[in-house]
């Protein structure tokens, strides 16, 4: 869906990065606070049910950061079975401007991916505008691919990347895979040709 | 907070009956605590996704807009006819209709649905009230029966599926008697041209020979708005015949659609260079987003009352391109028009294929590659005129005899032509599309050549002792092979360089991708020239009885490679050069990369190219040969065998082999040029060593070569 955690405004807020909490969502309390921040800094809108159904199906999977007692960055996500895998994905991610640029988006998105991956996940995605330049050199710290890119995804006619998140699986050779592929073809031939070319 | 949520499902089928739910809400409004949520199991991610909130203007389509249809609008005075009772403001009033439904147009070729752009135009919503306004009748008719055949050609190639807003109609009438509105336009065109004449003959104090009666009463204005109208309505006439010469079966009409594209590209220019003398505020600066020439907002738009046909989705606000973008949009779209009318239909498939390559560098948008896809596939034919087996045939070149041999009638040949459709229709698509789409068919070309291997080997077990016949066909078969083979690696090494094209690679990743494409390249050649190889020994069989032999003469010709084996060559050389550098900097530290705490270079391997190793290209590889073949490279190393200068050197030879290919030509210079920048970069890291950290960076640009990376050093 979206992330907004680029290009810092100009007022910067002075901070220690020790005095930032992360909290796991809590209950219907933080859903105003999770909303007023996607509306102010994403450029999708979000209808409520949005909101309701990630966070009531995956509250374990959303965070939110806090500055004493100001709610200043958020993390939505949700998790499931897609074509055989069971994968992650990360709906929304928004830090705002004042507090972007020391690592809270890295941490808030970290913690979700943790959970994720503890929770039996093989992969993570999402998508990213081609132009949040912000966004992609944070997920490709993280070890995110740009696996395709989505033409005019967003509504604004901006193209999309899908990025993905792999984590390391037992390893299966990719050419046993490709055999166990052929040999259904090759069934009904009784042993293994070589071409000469 | 729960009474001011509603979600919206579309009801289906007859069966539906529309009720009032008032009550039904405000029970279960009273039965709810704030922030509790009904969720029933099928609503998922889509249905919230679908779900809108009553009056957010945000979502909702229905609390926007001055009107609630297309009549009231019209009752109100939103769209009068005429335009106005001053002819001269009425005429002024007719061209920025006419320059505001242009950037309609461009905007919606550029992705915006029809009813939210050409058809916020409330004349065309009810086309039988202008028949009484010649001039913007016969424009609307024109426009009218434009669209309906850029639909059609855009829906007929199938190019569309993330495209597919393009062809939807929601409804909208674009029924009209098409061939009359060429005959509407011409007596229009006609009477203005002599109204012109008219004028012009006036102003010499020539004796006017006809009583005509002027377009408007302004005789100071009068030649310019002539002109200016006059190149409006030649543009749309010679633009509506391009569409329809490119029509024509069996691509008859390209050449009669290249002297229109040229007539188009002129009236725009024109209408462009007159767009100075008659702008409404003569002086005042016009703002950049200004959809009319004059600058003015036109009269008679209005895209909230389509609003509400553009479901499923709730529509916003969209922007109109400018003017000036959508005259510099249409001019793109008539040079690409004018490449594709400039497509020889003698080609061979190879040559196709390059054409559409090269074609999509420009990245024409979709009516341009939606004409290219129709052009090149009629009838399952390529042009519709020659059968895709004997296109095959020709391309593996295979001997004569296969005409009408049975080989055509199996049923993995048969396939391997879907495939060949397919890729062609996968060529004109968005590159994005294209990439996802060439990484699938991988597969299924793999499974084919599989089959035509088993087919060999059912029929013809045993080598020695088959008659001659059986003999031909076994050697078909094989050709086939080598050549089901070639393009294998033809997809795959397309599929990897678009990834660059697309920016899915970091720069992390160069040295992975560069591997990668250097190992599939390797086989791409190697298949070629064996390709090369057969057929040119094939021809010296047929030659052997008429010439006699030279000795030696036939030895050395064996060991010459063709120019194109040499061009993928030097691509070759450029891939290993930058897969050892990279490595080479990698390994000593040159390049600081901090390990990712998920996972590892390992997983983004597997993930990069999973779909080139599920369909074996090539045999056998894995991270673990990258790793192999990478682990000890070193600059000292790379300094006594330097892969650019080889690159250079094959780049100079192979030059005059392509003197009558221009394209060519400018990609070898381009190639020349990374491999020189390359290794003049590679000697200087030799030297500076461990000097690049603290004063000098280094970085990889692709300022020569969209596909291969220049190594920039620079001072910090």
């Amino acid at each position: 869906m979206d992330t907004g955690v680029s290009g810092g405004g100009d007022e910067k807020a002075e901070f220690d990065p020790s005095e930032i909490t992360y909290v796991s969502y809590g209950g219907e309390h933080h859903l105003p606070l999770i909303m007023n921040l996607v509306d102010q800094e994403l450029s999708e809108p979000y209808s409520i049910f949005t909101y309701r159904y990630f966070v009531y199906l995956w509250p374990q999977l959303s965070f939110l950061a806090f500055h004493k007692e100001k709610c200043v960055g958020t993390v939505v996500c949700k998790m499931g079975e897609h074509r055989s895998t069971y994968r992650g994905y990360i709906a929304m991610l928004v830090v705002v401007k004042p507090y972007r640029g020391k690592g809270i988006a890295t941490e808030l998105v970290s913690r979700s991916i943790r959970v994720m991956q503890e929770s039996g996940c093989e992969e993570v995605t999402l998508e990213a505008e081609v132009t949040n330049k912000g966004a992609l050199a944070l997920y490709g710290r993280l070890g995110f691919i740009r696996a395709k890119r989505l033409f005019r995804y967003y509504l604004n006619g901006v193209d999309a990347f899908r990025l993905k998140l792999l984590f390391p699986q037992p390893y299966i050779h990719p050419s046993l895979l490709m055999e166990a592929h052929e040999d259904s073809i090759r069934r009904s031939s009784s042993d293994t040709i070589e071409v000469s070319h | 907070m729960a009474a001011a949520e509603a979600s919206i499902f579309s009801g289906s089928g007859d069966n539906s009956v529309w009720t009032d739910v008032s009550p039904l809400l405000q029970a279960a409004c009273n039965g709810l605590q704030d922030g509790e949520l009904i969720h029933g199991d099928n609503f998922n991610l889509y249905a919230a996704m679908s779900a809108l909130e009553i009056m957010d203007p945000k979502m909702d389509s229905g609390m926007i807009g001055r009107y609630y249809s297309v009549d009231e609008a019209i009752d109100g005075g939103a769209a009068p006819i005429p335009i106005s009772f001053d002819r001269t403001v009425d005429v002024q009033c007719t061209i920025d209709i006419m320059d505001h439904l242009l950037a309609c147009e461009a905007t919606w070729h550029k992705g915006h649905s029809l009813a939210q752009t050409v058809f916020s135009c409330i004349y065309l919503l009810r086309p039988e009230r202008t028949t009484s306004h010649a001039l913007l009748h016969s424009y609307s008719s024109v426009i009218r029966a434009t669209c309906k055949a850029v639909i059609s050609v855009v829906s007929d190639a199938r190019t569309h599926e993330e495209e597919d807003l393009f062809t939807m109609m929601y409804g909208l009438n674009l029924n009209g008697e098409d061939e009359k509105c060429l005959s509407i336009l011409n007596a229009v065109e006609e009477t203005i041209s002599r109204q012109l004449r008219a004028c012009r003959a006036l102003s010499a104090r020539r004796k006017v020979l006809e009583d005509i009666e002027p377009l408007q009463n302004n005789p100071m204005l009068e030649e310019g708005y002539c002109r200016a109208i006059l190149a409006r309505l030649r543009f749309r006439k010679h633009f509506y015949h391009v569409l329809m010469c490119l029509k024509r079966p069996q691509g008859r009409g390209l050449q009669l659609a290249r002297k229109h594209v040229a007539s188009c590209i002129s009236e725009l220019k024109a209408i462009r260079e007159l767009s100075g003398q008659h702008t409404a505020c003569g002086g005042q600066t016009i703002s950049e987003d200004r959809t009319t020439a004059s600058g003015r907002q036109p009269v008679g738009f209005d895209a909230s009352l389509n609003a509400r046909l553009s479901a499923p989705t709730p529509p916003r606000s969209i922007k109109i391109l400018s003017w000036s973008e959508a005259i510099e949009y249409f001019l793109k779209l008539l040079q690409d028009l004018d490449i594709i009318s400039s497509c020889s239909l003698e080609n061979s498939l190879d040559c196709v294929l390059h054409f559409v390559v090269q074609f999509q560098k420009s990245q024409p948008d979709l009516v341009a590659r939606a004409h290219l896809q129709r052009l090149l596939l009629q009838d399952g034919k390529l042009f519709g005129r020659e059968a895709i087996f004997s296109v095959i045939s020709k391309a593996a070149t295979l001997p004569e005899v296969v005409k009408n041999h049975d080989i055509e009638k199996m049923e993995c040949v048969i396939q391997l032509g879907q495939l060949v459709i397919n890729l062609l229709r996968i060529l004109c698509a968005n590159s994005a599309w294209q990439r996802r789409k060439l990484g699938k068919i991988l597969q299924d070309w793999r499974v084919t050549y599989i089959q035509l291997e088993l087919a060999l080997r059912s029929k013809f077990g045993e080598p020695s002792g088959t008659p001659s016949g059986e003999n031909i066909c076994m050697n078909i078969l094989k050709q086939l092979l080598v050549w089901v083979e070639e393009k294998v690696y033809w997809i795959a090494s397309r599929f990897l360089m678009l990834g660059f094209e697309l920016e899915l690679y970091s720069t992390s990743e160069y040295g992975m991708v560069y591997w990668y494409i250097y190992v599939v390249s390797v086989k791409l050649v190697e298949k070629l020239h064996h390709r090369i190889s057969i057929s040119n020994r094939g021809k010296r069989v047929k030659c052997r009885g008429k010439k006699k032999r030279v000795p030696g003469k036939d030895a050395t010709r064996d060991i010459q490679f063709s120019p194109t084996v040499l061009f993928l060559q030097s691509h070759i050389c450029l891939a290993e050069g930058l897969t050892m550098m990279l490595a080479a900097l990698r390994n000593e530290k040159m390049i600081l990369e901090s390990p990712t705490p998920f996972n590892s270079d390992q997983e983004r391997f597997f993930q990069h190219f999973e779909l080139l190793q599920k369909a074996g290209i090539p045999d056998h590889n894995s991270y673990q040969s990258f790793e192999g073949s990478t682990k000890n490279a070193s600059l000292s190393m790379l300094a006594m065998y330097n892969h650019f200068k080889d690159a250079q050197r094959i780049a100079k030879e192979v030059k005059s082999s392509f003197s009558d290919d221009p394209e060519r030509l400018s990609e070898l210079r381009r190639i020349e040029q990374v491999a020189e920048h390359n290794s003049v970069a590679l000697s200087l890291l030799c030297r500076v060593g461990d000097a690049l950290d603290s004063s000098l960076k280094l970085s990889f640009e692709f300022s020569h070569h969209p596909h291969f990376a220049t190594a920039v050093v620079r001072r910090s």
